[in-house]
């Protein structure tokens, strides 16, 4: 039942990270919450990040524009190459063009996201005022257009409306709005559907996907829902505890995870097919904190097929074929082309 | 021969909405606007709907959290909706409730042991050596070491919170109890082993739930009958199965398509619904869809549908509310 659909044609390598780490000073010491986390999104693709809370996810989509807390978090490690430039040790006001200019946020809690005392349309023009020197009347009237590409009905009057007065889905709308405004080359979204409901997910989800058909930009996703990375993206990233788990196209990794972290995720989800009232399977135990990592493989202690080995060395990333890779000793062992659910 | 466990008939809870300088009620919340439903022993009620639906509100009522504007509650033939707080005393030990943020609600201040203790002390079962060993008894039920005892619910993780939630509600022994959200807090991984710790539950202890989740692949997964809920009515219930297969509300079928699955390049004929959920508040007369349905008519905007059985009957009925046969 493996289908394989011809994936779309690769584009250029448009952000190209490498090795990144990063650390945050805390009252107990230095924790490394991203250690050593490489990929690459194409033109016009869709990179997932995806793994549960604690992971390191959305340090790594922070990391990328320089946004962590400071002076708390730091990039230790690494290069975020975008274009060729590495946005690690570009001066300040460069960064700062590159936000919002060439690289977008869309953030999870839409509420927080915006400004509760400006008008929808003062915050939208902010962006066109910034970025591409217009007057404040053009720059409304481009928020105009902007809010009408994302959905919005009548957004002439929506521009002079507070956001506590748009609902959810209205409100990631505007979020959209803002980070599609200067059309950047990609988007970053944190979690853009988690807070919303499923018909309304399903409503933002086919924007972002039309959007992204009709400007070419590319999308760094990330999510704890598998579901949402299988429709909406080309490559995943599966993370856990601050590394990366597995990497590759969606159907390397929903097909044939070679990960025993991601085959217990994917088969730990109810399905609308599953006979009712079964026993799921589960993956035992809990999510390590940074403070206590298990020395070697960081999923040692809830793994099934956990031996000497997993305890003491560091697993490095194993290529599989083409860009799919996976950091686990046994992969070879454990029957990796196996269906996820049995 | 036994009835239902639980039987609810015409229940509706309305928030008054106030305004204006003397606070004076300017209109109503409709959160439950005339809900008949029914939980028989053993069984697994799933009810689902979006946020504002009315499902928690439901919930809430049911063990009296909040006082109903009208309708029955009966729970084993006695109507809830109307007793004082002493007559209703009895029967909190028979419903229980397990919480959605297991951080929000469990008392901070207490230890774990103390707080198990409660229901036994309140409702004066056992002296202090028996409570501790019941107290124990439970922790090994939900799968907690005894050295959670001395312990205050920070220390714990979420998904273990959650089982101290669920070791609270299964203390007393009651027949029912209605799990508001019980997993939409926790990361995958942990969800599926809480999801399965109630089944194990039910099956030793012969509870019935009341399965409330916004999430139809989790309701479905473990209930028997299933209830989907919009804007303060059920709009269609019936076995679960049988309503994921040929779910006849077309709120129900954009519900079913929107749920993204796990499978890449699933072959996408989604049907997205446009608008949202309007506002409870003096929601417009007809059917509580009609502002979103793909197929509404004119009789949608005037007539309320009733909950029609369609196929089955009793408990095994799948019942809709909706005009047309679609």
């Amino acid at each position: 039942m493996t289908s394989t659909a011809p994936s779309k044609r690769r584009g250029e390598v448009l952000l190209d990270v490498q090795d990144l780490s990063v650390e945050f000073d805390t009252e107990a010491g230095v924790v490394r919450a991203v250690d050593g986390v490489s990929f690459t999104v194409h033109g016009g693709q869709t990179l997932g990040i995806v793994g549960e809370s604690g992971c390191g996810k959305s340090v790594t989509a922070l990391s990328i524009l320089r946004l962590l807390p400071r002076p708390m978090g730091r990039i230790a490690h690494g290069r975020v190459l975008f274009r060729g430039e590495d946005l690690v040790t570009v001066p300040d006001a460069r960064i700062q063009k590159v936000r919002t200019g060439e690289i977008g946020m869309i953030f999870q809690e839409p509420m927080t996201a915006l400004n509760p005392v400006h008008r929808i349309g003062r915050q939208l023009s902010e962006a066109f005022l910034l970025h591409q020197r217009v007057s404040p009347r053009t720059a409304l009237e481009r928020s105009v257009e902007v809010l009408k590409r994302v959905g919005i009905p009548s957004p002439e009057i929506r521009v002079s409306e507070y956001p506590h007065q748009l609902s959810g889905g209205m409100r990631q709308r505007v979020v959209i709005a803002m980070a599609l405004a200067c059309q950047p080359a990609l988007v970053i979204a944190d979690e853009p559907t988690t807070a919303l409901d499923v018909t309304i997910q399903a409503q933002i989800i086919e924007l972002m996907k039309s959007l992204q058909e009709e400007m070419g930009m590319s999308i760094i996703l990330i999510t704890h829902d598998l579901g949402v990375i299988a429709e909406t993206c080309d490559d995943v990233l599966v993370m856990y505890a601050g590394r990366v788990a597995e990497q590759g196209t969606v159907d390397d990794v929903f097909h044939r995870p070679s990960h025993p972290y991601t085959r217990g995720l994917l088969s730990s989800i109810p399905r609308l097919e599953y006979p009712r009232k079964t026993r799921l399977r589960t993956i035992e135990g809990m999510v390590p904190g940074l403070m206590d990592l298990p020395a070697g493989c960081r999923f040692n202690n809830r793994c099934a097929h956990v031996q000497d080995r997993c305890r003491e060395e560091t697993p490095g990333l194993d290529r599989i074929t083409g860009e799919h890779a996976v950091a686990c000793h046994r992969w070879r062992e454990l029957a990796p082309w196996q269906e996820p659910v049995a | 021969m036994s009835g239902p466990l639980l039987q609810i008939e015409d229940l509706r809870t309305y928030f008054p909405v106030r305004g204006g300088v003397f606070l004076s009620a300017r209109g109503q919340c409709k959160a439950v606007d005339g809900v008949t439903l029914s939980i028989w022993p053993g069984e697994t009620l799933g009810l689902v709907g979006e946020s504002g639906c009315g499902k928690s509100t439901l919930g809430k009522t049911i063990v009296r959290l909040v006082k109903p504007t009208g309708g029955r509650i009966l729970f084993e033939g006695t109507d809830l909706a109307t007793l004082s707080t002493r007559q209703l005393k009895p029967f909190r030990r028979q419903i229980q409730m397990i919480f959605q943020d297991p951080a929000d609600s469990l008392n901070s201040r207490l230890t774990v042991g103390a707080m198990l203790e409660e229901p036994f002390i309140i409702h004066g079962i056992g002296d202090e050596a028996a409570r501790l060993e019941r107290v124990r008894e439970l922790l090994a039920i939900v799968g907690l070491q005894p050295s959670a005892l001395e312990r205050f619910p920070f220390e714990f993780s979420g998904g273990q919170r959650q089982r101290i939630g669920i070791a609270r509600s299964i203390a007393l022994n009651p027949k029912l109890i209605i799990c508001d959200e019980p997993v939409s807090a926790l990361d995958a991984s942990i969800q599926s082993q809480i999801l399965n710790l109630l089944l194990e539950l039910q099956q030793g202890l012969g509870l019935s739930y009341l399965f409330i989740a916004h999430d139809l692949a989790v309701v479905k997964h473990v209930s028997d009958r299933i209830a989907i809920m919009y804007l303060g009515h059920v709009v269609e219930t019936g076995d679960g199965e049988e309503v994921h297969r040929h779910p006849r509300h077309p709120y129900t079928r954009a519900l079913i398509s929107a749920i993204p699955q796990p499978v890449p390049h699933r072959a996408s004929q989604r049907q997205v619904l446009k608008g949202e959920v309007p506002s409870p508040i003096n929601p417009p007369p007809g059917c509580p869809f009609q502002t979103r349905c793909p197929h509404v008519q004119d009789v949608c905007r005037e007539q309320r549908p009733p909950l029609r059985e369609v196929a089955g009957s009793g408990r095994a009925a799948h019942a809709v509310a909706c005009h047309f046969d679609l």
